[in-house]
């Protein structure tokens, strides 16, 4: 175990993103709405050595309840669609939405009508959109960090700005 | 591979039967010769149920029963790893199976009395999990039934995630169609693609050029290097283990940057086409690949020994989701699950299209088929993969051509069969063309059997009888996807 923690002290963050510090956070909840799988696999890795997306306090909540962000995945699907709505209902205010690849944002879905809904913005109201399919963990980072920056807190004192 | 072998290995046969009880007799007896279960779908007519069945030495034939007024006969007594597929085809095709009862929906998603098993007793209750999963995972529910802590009792309820993208492929020409079928799952989207291409060079009487079987071997192995890796990264997070998951994790990340580097895709996207294959590669850029597997090996090789000499991590994986060798031989299971349990099967044996002459299945040693029998044999195939890549990445990539071959698909060309071991095992994709004269080569039906889809049942056995907490470990000793499976 030893060897193990020695090698990862070894490992270099190699995405080239502003400097943390912004004493902000990010708490995430995803949600697979229907994709292939690969939006998912590049998403868990940015929490690799190498992107390690913690250090900006963006991270991924058990529970919508907990989140700031909806974080959705793949052209939502007739049997994802209560789901979804069911996880953005149980989200406090304010609330975001992402849309993260081509098939959450509407591009080239593939599917029949019958069992697709449509993308993202067709249910709910989109703040950022990650394009790609899927986005690399690094442009999925990028696009993360820039939004915290540009949001400002809407939440003062514990209360949300009038 | 001599011209020989591989016209045998293609030869697709084919049972017309008439009658449901010649049908199933057929099947019964092929089951006892030994011949392993790959599917069971409905015909591009609708008006027939075809089963494929696999011989030890890679042989294939189908076997086909009428469907009657909308009902065909059900093999799940014969063959339970029918189960599943017959499920399906009843509520996609809207085929009824007689026999096979209580006919369970599996996709369509009523209410709960209609889907699980009915569990009785004092103490027992349920936990729901799902769609939603906390993590970052695909969705899909899990029922359990418990007793205190113990799992008496698993229903999975996929098909969340059900695009109807084979439906949607019917019509599409070749090329057109092989994007739903890419696009099923980015994790496995060359076992998948390369299933799919094989089933149509084979209806089309094709067969691959030693130098695009030796490309596409490189794509599947590369493919299964970085599955493996991403599931012992997964089995590390699913005991707890941070630094095994990190270290592995960072292993996935280099495996994905060697695939952009080679194919131009992090998950080798687009890299496969029916008929051939337009990836190049120069002498410097496969030797720099090759410099990278073996810096891959050995930082894994510190992260396995780093693992396996915890005796925490140890604990937790020791007799736990246990599934025996009589269980997966039942239920179908493939692939490192399958070999983890001590069976040898691994198609790329047989695999006549590919180039793996002279390969060997690894079995693990203590095949106990307990998570850490399944752990150690990902490690053993991941060696296995990495040393393939290394004698196979000798020299450039260039482009190549199947060619057109003496085997040609069984009943006229209108049908073929594409089996592929991908990371999670045996997958199989069945083409039947719109129509044989057709210039185009249209889809008239695919289906796409995937090692998710026939795991998934071992992954419900194992479960049942370990306790609520042991779940995510032992899923992901599995490790399997649901996108594969939803299609
Ligand atoms: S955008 Fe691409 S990678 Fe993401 S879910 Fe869609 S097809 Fe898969």
């Amino acid at each position: 175990m030893f060897a193990l923690l020695r090698d990862l002290r070894t490992l270099r963050r190699t995405v080239d993103l502003p400097a943390p510090g912004r004493g902000r956070s990010l708490a995430i909840r995803h949600v697979d709405a229907g994709s292939c799988n690969g939006c998912e696999h590049e998403l868990t890795l940015t929490s690799s050595p190498y992107c390690d997306l913690a250090r900006f306090g963006i991270g991924v909540v058990a529970s919508p309840r907990h989140a700031d962000v909806l974080l959705v995945t793949g052209a939502v699907t007739a049997r994802m669609r209560e789901p979804l709505l069911t996880a953005y209902a149980a989200m406090p205010e304010p609330r975001r939405v992402v849309a993260l690849g081509d098939c959450a944002l509407g591009c080239d879905m593939l599917g029949t009508p019958y069992d697709l809904v449509g993308p993202v913005d067709s249910l709910l109201p989109v703040d950022l959109r990650i394009p790609g399919c899927p986005p690399t963990p690094d442009e999925i980072a990028a696009a993360l960090v820039e939004f915290l920056d540009a949001k400002p807190s809407r939440v003062s004192g514990g209360q949300p700005a009038a | 591979m001599t011209v020989e072998t591989l016209r045998l290995a293609d030869r697709l046969g084919q049972c017309q039967e008439t009658s449901a009880d010649a049908y199933r007799q057929h099947l019964a007896e092929a089951a006892a010769a030994g011949w392993r279960f790959a599917g069971t779908h409905v015909s591009a007519d609708r008006d027939q149920v075809r089963t494929l069945m696999v011989a030890p030495g890679g042989e294939t034939r189908f076997h086909s029963a009428p469907i009657n007024a909308g009902t065909a006969p059900s093999i799940v007594d014969l063959i339970p790893a029918a189960t599943w597929d017959e499920r399906e085809a009843s509520e996609l095709q809207g085929v009824c199976f007689s026999g096979h009862e209580p006919l369970r929906p599996m996709i369509n998603h009523g209410p709960l009395a209609e889907w699980t098993v009915p569990v009785h007793g004092g103490d027992v209750h349920q936990v729901a999990v799902g769609p939603i999963h906390a993590g970052i995972i695909e969705s899909g529910h899990f029922r359990f039934h418990l007793v205190g802590d113990r799992i008496l009792h698993l229903d999975a309820r996929l098909f969340y995630k059900h695009r109807g993208l084979e439906r949607a492929a019917e019509g599409a020409d070749l090329t057109a169609a092989s994007a739903y079928i890419a696009r099923a799952c980015a994790a496995c989207s060359v076992s998948n693609g390369l299933a799919y291409a094989h089933a149509w060079e084979q209806a089309l009487g094709l067969v691959p050029s030693p130098e695009l079987a030796r490309t596409r071997t490189i794509l599947l192995e590369l493919e299964r290097t970085w599955n493996l890796l991403n599931d012992l990264a997964a089995v590390c997070a699913g005991a707890g283990m941070a630094a095994g998951n990190h270290h592995f994790a960072a292993l996935t990340e280099r495996a994905r940057r060697l695939n952009a580097a080679l194919t131009g895709h992090r998950f080798l996207t687009g890299s496969v086409r029916v008929g051939g294959s337009d990836l190049i590669a120069d002498l410097a850029a496969v030797r720099a690949a090759r410099e990278e597997i073996e810096t891959l090996r050995g930082a894994a090789a510190r992260g396995w020994r780093a693992i396996t000499f915890n005796s925490t991590f140890d604990d937790r994986m020791v007799s736990t989701g246990v599934i025996t060798a009589e269980q997966a031989r039942r239920m179908g299971t493939v692939g490192p699950a399958a070999r983890a349990v001590g069976i040898a099967a691994d198609a790329r044996t047989t695999d006549a299209r590919l180039a793996y002459e002279g390969f060997q299945p690894v079995v693990v040693e203590r095949a106990a088929g307990d998570v850490k029998a399944r752990v150690e044999q990902r490690a053993l195939e991941l060696w296995q993969s990495l040393d393939l890549l290394d004698r196979l990445l000798d020299r450039p990539l260039v482009s190549a051509e199947a060619e057109p071959g003496e085997g040609s698909g069984g009943l006229g060309g209108e049908i073929g069969v594409g089996i592929v071991e991908s990371p999670r095992g045996a997958t199989s994709c069945v083409v039947e063309r719109a129509s044989a004269t057709d210039n185009l080569a249209r889809v008239g039906r695919v289906r796409l059997r995937t090692a998710s889809f026939a795991n998934w049942p071992a992954v419900v056995a194992a479960a049942t009888g370990d306790v609520l907490v042991d779940f995510p470990l032992i899923n992901k000793s599995f490790e399997l996807c649901y996108a594969c499976v939803d299609r």
